[in-house]
């Protein structure tokens, strides 16, 4: 058989592990006390990690894991009712990754979950976005729904889009469909609880 | 954060992406969401000018169906037919000129095809996405339809998506999916398949199937009977019922009969049987070789159609 019918298909596996590189770079395993873990994102690039509020449970100890290490962390801020925590992590630093406006999302397009589901470290998934679930009276997004095979562990890890733009944070499955709060919803949450502390 | 660039992948996974989703905008326009049952409303798939189809289960009631239109109007649809064999459903609508469905031949599609399912469970189009993992020849569904080709999908068929179609990464639909077909596995019947269930759903206004109004069961031949009748199979088929009236009894086929052949071919299983008569037009009739009291037989039933009456 001709090489060039799998030229795309060898291209696009090569893409994927350059989106992986990216993702593992990007993500600590966050532990707290002896119960489960969860994945998180190094936020700005340095001191900060955004997982999942039911990740952290207010008053466990945290630590946050990577390269081997695990580093002790503090919860800065928690949003219960979109599922966030800020974390300070003063040791780590990752990449900075693009922020995907949920808006320009459409369904269908490929989207990428990557996190420690079941404890398996750096697992990477594939799916494509199922729907955008809008609230019912700003009609704002706020759910990205996927086709994306989550497990418990990647609580608090990235969804991104094909060229590694943050799209959302994995949060839940319902279903069986990957459910992310969008990017833009963890963004200001963030900035808030910076500017609060800040104040 | 400040944007910057992610630099993770490149083209040619970016171009996939946003041809993925050009798929499914495309599909979308030919998708509608039918309002039939409780809980989430199904898809449908404008198939024709005027013609939606769906999945009969998910349909369930006979009068005015509401049905939401790819640009959100509501209109409501009436029912043409069903055909509870292939579980599909027709519906005429006033006009649907600009959103009839573009088609692509299932037949090109090999294992390992990207294939994406996308339904209308509400407003909005949703999708998922995977590879064709079988494809299935000579299927024949638990009520009896024998389907020739019939896809089977690595990919999810969630809640709302019965009934919508299953789309190449053109957005060309290839079939209509189906959850309740398989018993759980989801399947897509092709479009050809499709086809044929609607010319016969708006001719006749159900799918005709042929009866002949026999039993039977596998019954194994002695070596000594092979071998005197020079017969091809050791297993045949013995008639354990013949219903009144059918065209079996009226060509004088007895409880007891050994039946050998039809239209040349050999019976070993009840379903060589269903398998022989599906490839009978309704009106012509079906040869079969008969085995009576150590001599064989020559029978010329005419089936008639088992829904005919009812």
């Amino acid at each position: 058989m001709n090489a060039s019918v799998f030229g795309s298909a060898r291209a696009m596996s090569s893409n994927l592990n350059g989106l992986s590189d990216l993702l593992r770079r990007a993500v600590v395993e966050v532990r707290s006390g002896s119960s489960g873990s969860g994945t998180g994102i190094i936020w700005g690039g340095a001191g900060l990690v955004v997982t999942n509020a039911h990740c952290v449970p207010r008053g466990a100890v945290l630590e946050v894991g990577g390269d081997g290490k695990w580093r002790g962390a503090q919860t800065l801020a928690y949003h219960p009712q979109h599922d966030l925590a800020l974390l300070a992590a003063p040791s780590v630093s990752g990449p900075l990754l693009e922020m995907r406006d949920p808006e320009s999302l459409r369904a269908g397009e490929l989207v990428f979950a990557f996190g420690h589901p079941l404890g398996v470290r750096d697992s990477l998934a594939m799916g494509v976005v199922h729907a955008i679930s809008r609230d019912e009276r700003s009609n704002y997004p706020r759910w990205i729904v996927a086709d994306v095979r989550l497990a418990p562990g990647n609580s608090g890890g990235p969804l991104v889009d094909a060229e590694g733009r943050l799209v959302g944070i994995n949060s839940m499955v319902v279903n069986g469909l990957g459910v992310a709060v969008p990017a833009a919803l963890v963004q200001r949450f963030v900035e808030r609880a910076l500017s609060r502390r800040a104040a | 954060m400040s944007p910057s660039k992610s630099g993770g992948a490149s083209s040619t996974l970016a171009e996939l992406s946003s041809q993925l989703a050009a798929a499914v905008e495309r599909a979308g326009n030919s998708i509608v969401a039918i309002h039939a049952r409780r809980r989430i409303p199904s898809s449908g798939i404008v198939w024709r000018d005027g013609l939606i189809v769906s999945a009969s289960h998910t349909v369930k009631r006979d009068d005015e169906v509401p049905v939401t239109l790819p640009g959100g109007k509501s209109v409501t649809a009436t029912v043409v037919g069903r055909d509870s064999a292939t579980d599909l459903i027709a519906l005429r609508i006033e006009d649907a000129k600009s959103h009839v469905a573009v088609k692509a031949d299932a037949g090109a599609l090999k294992v390992g095809s990207l294939v994406l399912a996308v339904g209308r469970p509400g407003s909005e189009v949703a999708a998922s996405f995977g590879i064709i993992s079988a494809i299935g020849k000579g299927w024949r569904t638990w009520q009896g339809a024998r389907i020739d080709t019939v896809l089977r999908l690595d990919l999810a068929v969630y809640d709302g998506f019965s009934g919508g179609p299953l789309v190449d990464a053109s957005g060309a639909v290839l079939g209509v999916n189906n959850s309740a077909l398989a018993r759980g596995t989801p399947v897509t019947l092709p479009a050809a398949a499709v086809d044929r269930v609607l010319d016969e759903l708006l001719e006749h206004g159900r799918v005709r199937r042929p009866f002949v109004g026999v039993a039977a069961q596998p019954v194994a031949l002695s070596a000594s009977i092979v071998k005197h009748h020079e017969l091809a199979d050791d297993t045949a088929l013995l008639i354990v019922s013949v219903a009144d009236g059918s065209p079996a009894d009226s060509a004088g086929v007895l409880v007891g009969d050994v039946l050998l052949e039809a239209n040349g071919k050999s019976l070993s299983r009840p379903t060589d049987l269903l398998d022989a008569l599906s490839d009978v037009p309704v009106g012509e009739s079906l040869r079969l070789k008969v085995l009576r009291g150590g001599t064989v037989k020559s029978v010329s039933v005419t089936p008639t159609d088992r829904g005919a009456g009812q």
